[in-house]
């Protein structure tokens, strides 16, 4: 018997409980390079039992890494001496209960499937394409393999795994310091193409041979870059949890079914798509199903788990915006840089923070390639700039949508690497907000 | 413990590698969470193990770590650890060395005065249960919380230098939190701050004068929502520890981890505007400005007898009297840049590799009490506690929005304003220092949260600070 199915027989000794436990499999083979050449070759895993137990509205949640069963009594014990004497919480009703199992899907280990030495083969070749321009690359590459099984007392028994794969390749001028950014991300290496990726990056690399200029701080025109819309959008998916509307600080509170942004917005959380990282099931074990968000500007529903759910009256649905993808519009990328007179191509975001997330409102940095557009050609690039905006007035200012969208991988770096990928196109945005330079590139 | 990693190094006596060393780590940890008066969470973790091999190889690293302790676990990792160091050097320039260290036995058992783990558990929900009572939502306070962490560390290092250290701390971290909202407005506040944590155990919730502020806190924010905002352009600013600490942290702690300078955190954490022929020369700030960096105090959470690569603890000036004299370094790096290493080296956890990291970085304290420097101050404002932060991949230009603002008239406090929202170019804005108060004035304020590296690394770290005058600071930003 393993781990978690004696910890279950235990616990389903006990009727007066309710429980949910998870057992996490997480492990990485994580290739960091800087200046053309290793940094650190990083390999790592580790078992985790997470475990909740409820009796009545009192509850204790304890996590057994690498467990046995002594590890495990020990823990149960601590629980069960401490639960009586521990304060209710009121709103807590009852555990998931969505029993939907996701369609079966066969899962490669990419850690397996991507050994280390095609991985140093992939970098070697994108820097010799790099160098050519006096440029070295840095970033990393990343192969996860994870397995995750729930169990609860209401009868959940789920398994799923995943295999993300993150590349991450910033090239970096020698001298000027310029850097551009190109990655790669999803489950099925498949759909890495080595010769288009590192054409993408070269074109970028093109682009720093023009001068370095700042520009001031003013309201601009702008083409966000795919990444760049993708992560507004990942901020502005704060306000579309039940636990931000129960806490008062949703943009989207009283606003479901109320148009906020124009037609051109819609957005989707979608965790079929092949080219994404796939999602079986939300955190409490829920099927993870297609979830219209924003329709044609119109905001139709909050992310819910079991627990804001009943809290909140809002649907639940187990989503939790891990798979988020923003429709395309109709022109090309040509045609949205080509409209524009005077204005900024934005490759990506740093270090974003909201102000007022009630209002949207955050300041944040551009970096990795701002570029000055002028008479609808991009000519010079431009130190990394300072915006302060509400992500609200960024989408309400949308002009236009390019008419692809790109894969775009995010990594939750806290702890373990897990990785999350959205899709996007390029987006162009008036009255941008720029409101200091850092004079740095 | 101590033989299996002695056993473990041994089998890592191999021919080709330059460098070896291992790292075990034991952590508790106990979280409690209260929320708009109720208690919405307690967990705990307890023996957490974890162990982590890095090797040098064809002067190329490599590492390999997991929670897994059986035999055949650990011979895995060390021949994993070995490979990923083989292929790596297939793809290198040059090569990493380092010049060896004398060898160092040291040992450290910190126990605080209330030991949270030995604690009975109701003993700490009723007082944080009466915490969150007092806070409950009313009025215009639409949201509230409360909680502790708690944490105990046991670490054990060795390296094939011979090097053995076997270390114990705790750590707390506890605070509290008001939100007040009225239409489309939102303000916060905290007690102590976000940099709250400290070394130690359940006492720090005794000094840290809880249950003494949570009138504050309600009132402030509730106050907040109907206070104006600052108006000019530029404005003198006085700010206090519970957001000096960040200030400190972002835009000269990080600024001068020197693995930035090599790009090697280029991909998340980012670059620095400094450059190797700075040290020296380089007028960070003005001259009062004194900074350092110091592993051997051991009331900070940076504390330590050796760093997570065998470097003894070592206080190093960083900043003196304005100019830029060095860095935060790791073996690899000190040698690139000619230093001597500055015991910066640190791991969150055994499992995780080490990176270069700020221990106790402190700004050295100057004259005077706070209520003093604030009676010196004709016109300008007194920032505290921070609620937004952000800082460009170069260190140099940052904003920061603090939860309040006190706006100060001939010497005295006269009102709040809110979301008091400032930014500057670092060097710029340390030269515009003309004031810091004095020891009396200076504490520590520690985090759990110094997100770094790749795999994601979550530091637990000290700033120690006291207030200090900025001059004529652009506060113009409205949002």
């Amino acid at each position: 018997m393993d781990n978690l199915s004696y910890l279950k027989s235990v616990l389903d000794a006990h009727p007066e409980l309710q429980y949910e436990i998870v057992k996490r499999f997480w492990s990485t083979d994580f290739l960091r390079f800087y200046h053309s050449q290793t940094n650190y070759n990083i390999s790592k895993d580790n078992t985790q039992l997470s475990v909740n137990i409820y009796k009545g509205k009192k509850s204790f949640n304890f996590l057994v890494d690498n467990a046995d069963r002594e590890k495990i009594d020990a823990a149960l014990q601590g629980a069960l001496d401490i639960i009586d004497k521990l304060p209710e919480d009121p709103d807590f009703v009852n555990l998931e209960s969505d029993t939907t199992l996701a369609k079966p899907r066969t899962v490669k280990n990419n850690i397996e499937a991507i050994p280390l030495s095609l991985k140093t083969r992939i970098l070697a070749n994108v820097s010799a394409a790099a160098s050519m321009y006096n440029f070295d690359i840095f970033g990393t590459f990343v192969c996860n393999y994870q397995k995750y099984r729930l169990v609860n007392s209401n009868g959940l028994d789920k398994s799923s795994a995943t295999s993300p794969i993150y590349l991450e390749i910033k090239a970096v001028h020698n001298a000027s310091q310029i850097t551009v950014l190109e990655t790669f991300g999803g489950e099925d290496f498949e759909y890495f193409d080595d010769q288009d990726f590192t054409e993408r990056l070269v074109q970028k690399i093109k682009y720093c041979a023009n001068p370095v200029i700042d520009v001031e701080p003013g309201h601009y025109d702008v083409i966000l870059a795919p990444r760049c819309l993708a992560e507004f959008v990942q901020y502005l998916a704060y306000g579309m949890s039940a636990r931000a509307l129960d806490q008062h600080s949703s943009f989207f509170e009283g606003k479901v079914g109320e148009k906020v942004f124009p037609e051109s917005i819609s957005i989707t959380d979608d965790p079929s798509d092949p080219e994404m990282i796939h999602q079986d099931y939300g955190s409490d074990g829920h099927i993870y199903r297609l979830l219209p968000l924003i329709e044609q500007g119109v905001f139709r529903a909050f992310f819910t788990n079991n627990y804001f759910a009943h809290k909140t009256g809002q649907p639940k649905n187990g989503n939790t915006a891990s798979c988020m993808k923003i429709a395309p519009g109709e022109k090309s990328l040509d045609e949205l840089i080509g409209g524009v007179k005077k204005g900024l191509y934005i490759s990506s975001l740093h270090y974003m923070n909201f102000i007022n997330p009630r209002e949207t409102s955050l300041t944040g940095l551009t970096r990795d390639g701002t570029f000055l557009i002028e008479d609808g050609a991009i000519t010079k690039v431009v130190n990394n700039l300072r915006f302060t905006e509400r992500i609200e007035r960024i989408l309400n200012n949308v002009a236009a949508l390019e008419n692809r969208c790109y894969t775009i991988p995010f990594s939750g770096n806290y702890e373990n690497f897990d990785v999350e990928t959205v899709k996007a196109p390029h987006a162009y945005v008036r009255e941008f907000n720029v409101s200091s330079s850092t004079h740095t590139i | 413990m101590e033989q299996l990693i002695k056993q473990t190094l041994s089998k890592l006596a191999l021919p080709g590698i330059a460098f070896a060393d291992v790292r075990v780590s034991r952590t508790d940890t106990e979280g409690i969470y209260f929320q708009n008066g109720f208690m919405r969470g307690y967990g705990s973790s307890m023996d957490s193990t974890a162990i982590g091999i890095r090797v040098l190889i064809n002067g190329c690293w490599g590492f390999a770590g997991s929670q897994d302790f059986t035999e055949a676990s650990l011979d895995r990792l060390i021949k994993t650890a070995v490979e990923n160091a083989r292929q790596g050097s297939n793809f290198t320039k040059g090569k990493v060395s380092f010049p060896a260290l004398n060898p160092i036995q040291a040992s450290h058992h910190h126990k605080p005065e209330i030991d949270p783990f030995a604690m009975p558990k109701e003993e700490k929900t009723a007082y944080l249960a009466e915490l969150a009572t007092a806070l409950k939502p009313a009025g215009k306070i639409v949201h509230s919380m409360v909680s502790a962490q708690f944490m105990k560390q046991e670490k054990y290092y060795a390296n094939s230098e011979g090097t053995f250290s076997h270390t114990s701390y705790y750590n707390t971290l506890p605070v509290m939190e008001v939100v007040a909202a009225e239409g489309s407005q939102i303000m916060s506040r905290t007690w102590p701050g976000h940099m709250s944590a400290g070394r130690g155990g359940f006492e720090l919730l005794h000094r840290q004068k809880f249950p003494e502020n949570t009138g504050r806190i309600i009132k402030e924010a509730t106050d907040l929502l109907s206070a104006p905002v600052i108006e000019e352009e530029r404005a003198d600013i006085i700010i206090a520890n519970g957001h000096l600490a960040l200030q400190l942290h972002e835009s000269v702690g990080h600024a001068t981890e020197a693995d930035r300078i090599f790009g090697m955190e280029i991909s998340y954490a980012g670059k620095t505007f400094i450059k190797p022929e700075m040290l020296g020369t380089f007028q960070y700030g003005s001259p009062i400005v004194n900074i350092y960096s110091d592993s051997t105090d051991p009331q900070g959470l940076g504390f330590h007898p050796v760093d997570d690569e065998g470097v003894p603890g070592k206080r190093v000036d960083i900043i003196k009297e304005g100019i830029l004299v060095n860095q935060q370094t790791s073996r690899q790096i000190a040698e690139l840049l000619g230093l001597e290493p500055s015991s910066n080296m640190k791991a969150s956890y055994a499992d995780d590799f080490p990176l270069v990291r700020m221990t106790n970085f402190c700004l050295a304290p100057g004259k005077g009490s706070l209520d003093e420097l604030i009676a010196d101050t004709e016109h300008g404002y007194l920032l505290d506690f921070t609620k937004t932060w952000s800082i460009d991949d170069n260190r140099n230009n940052f904003q920061f929005t603090t939860e309040i603002g006190y706006r100060i008239e001939g010497g005295k406090i006269t009102g709040i304003v809110k979301e008091p929202t400032y930014f500057g170019i670092t060097k710029d804005f340390w030269n515009a220092c003309d004031r810091i108060c004095g020891p009396e004035e200076w504490g520590y304020h520690s985090t759990f949260h110094c997100g770094k590296g790749e795999p994601g690394q979550i530091m637990q770290l000290s700033h120690g600070v006291a207030p200090a005058r900025f001059k004529n600071i652009n506060v113009s930003v409205k949002i």
